[in-house]
């Protein structure tokens, strides 16, 4: 009986990495030991049962190169997810907080800028790496929905630089405290800043599509912005009573309806907009082979 | 027949086969095999050189997921398993081939067993 791992050495030799050549060779070695050992089983002599085992592989330059090809995808797969589960995805996470905490507190609305457009650079670097790796609701509902909401946000902002000279509007506003509610904003921020949600739903639907995404998944992606905002609003009211004895926007209904309508319902229906044309489906519902 | 679209339902074919066997249990590649051709009565058939690449590409892809243990023997072989993103692959894999096989039923009035 030959030596079986020799002999599938030898053969993946010039063409097997070598991070998986001794467990590729193992694997390979008892397969064709086991087929050896049935065709001796089966009453074949030696030579014979030799010659029927090596049929198991016509070609193995053939097999070395589909092996290769497979397993160092894999490895390129490992190395990339590890650096994205390891330290993309946790700097993004901490930095993420750390400007939430800094928004509710009302402080350093420099620094805050700075941490929303690091968290936009780091979401694109994952979103470019690990579109195709992640899993499936990752990579078509949840990366692009926080692309589009640091995506809207950095509008936000990319606008006050530009449109206002007082920073500290936007985030009173959106602590809903008694008399920031009702202050001003010029016209043509808003508009501007609504006409750039429509690239922002756009830019979530497009890329949850990209992942694979369904149209529900593309729909919640685009408008991922207007809901966070729907979300925030019905946590910050509830807790800004709770905890600062803030009733302003319970006890005002009509200037909480028109917050919401503001920077709520009329983003989302924006943002629909935008992600509109990726909604259709892009694949016949033919049996795939 | 073009040679690639063979390829492609053979690869179809060998993923729904390997699927279905480890939804009922884990299996090292040369039982795999074997498994398959007994149960087809030898009409589908997978050599080493068939069966791993496909192996491999499955596990890359998170539907199988392989571990080294010793078998009923003593010997240590590498034992598949399907994945939960695996066990979701099996009733659309399912289907597509349902609808593969009407197709043909339809057109040529081939049926599957």
């Amino acid at each position: 009986m030959p030596d079986w791992k020799s002999l599938v050495r030898e053969r993946l030799e010039p063409h097997q990495p070598l991070a998986h050549r001794e467990e590729v060779v193992a694997e390979l070695a008892a397969h064709l030991e086991e087929c050896y050992a049935q065709a001796r089983s089966e009453g074949l002599p030696d030579h014979a049962a030799v010659e029927l085992t090596l049929k198991q592989v016509e070609d193995w330059q053939v097999l070395a190169t589909e092996i290769v090809r497979t397993k160092s995808e894999e490895d390129s797969m490992k190395t990339t997810s590890h650096r994205t589960k390891t330290v993309l995805l946790p700097t993004i996470a901490i930095l993420f907080a750390f400007g939430l905490v800094l928004l509710f507190l009302d402080r350093a609305a420099i620094l805050q800028r700075i941490i929303w457009m690091a968290c936009t650079a780091l979401l694109f670097c994952v979103v470019a790496s690990e579109a195709n790796r992640l899993n499936l609701r990752t990579r078509s509902v949840w990366l692009p929905g926080f692309v589009t909401l640091t995506a809207a946000s950095l509008l936000m902002f990319a606008e006050e630089i530009v449109l206002i000279h007082d920073p500290s509007f936007y985030f009173t506003d959106l602590s809903l405290r008694p008399g920031h509610l009702i202050s001003g904003l010029p016209r043509w921020f808003y508009i501007g800043w609504l006409m750039g949600q429509v690239l922002c739903g756009a830019l979530g639907a497009f890329l949850s599509r990209r992942g694979g995404g369904t149209r529900a998944a593309r729909l919640v992606a685009g408008a991922f912005p207007a809901l966070v905002m729907f979300l925030l609003c019905g946590l910050v009211i509830p807790l800004s009573a709770l905890f600062e004895h803030n009733t302003f926007a319970l006890s005002h209904p009509s200037r909480l309806a028109l917050g919401i309508l503001i920077w709520a319902a009329v983003p989302a229906v924006a943002l629909l907009l935008g992600a509109a044309p990726f909604l259709r489906s892009t694949t016949s519902g033919t049996a795939a082979l | 027949m073009t040679k690639r679209i063979r390829s492609k339902i053979a690869r179809g074919s060998g993923e729904l086969a390997i699927l279905s066997l480890l939804a009922e249990q884990q299996l090292y590649g040369f039982e795999i095999a074997r498994q398959i051709g007994e149960r087809t009565a030898g009409a589908l058939k997978f050599t080493l050189a068939s069966l791993y690449p496909l192996l491999y590409d499955m596990e890359k892809k998170g539907w199988v997921e392989g571990r080294w243990q010793a078998n009923q023997a003593g010997r240590d072989r590498r034992y598949y398993r399907l994945t939960p993103s695996g066990r979701k692959q099996l009733a659309p894999l399912k289907e597509e081939w349902r609808n593969f096989f009407q197709a043909l039923n339809t057109l040529a009035g081939v049926s599957h067993a």
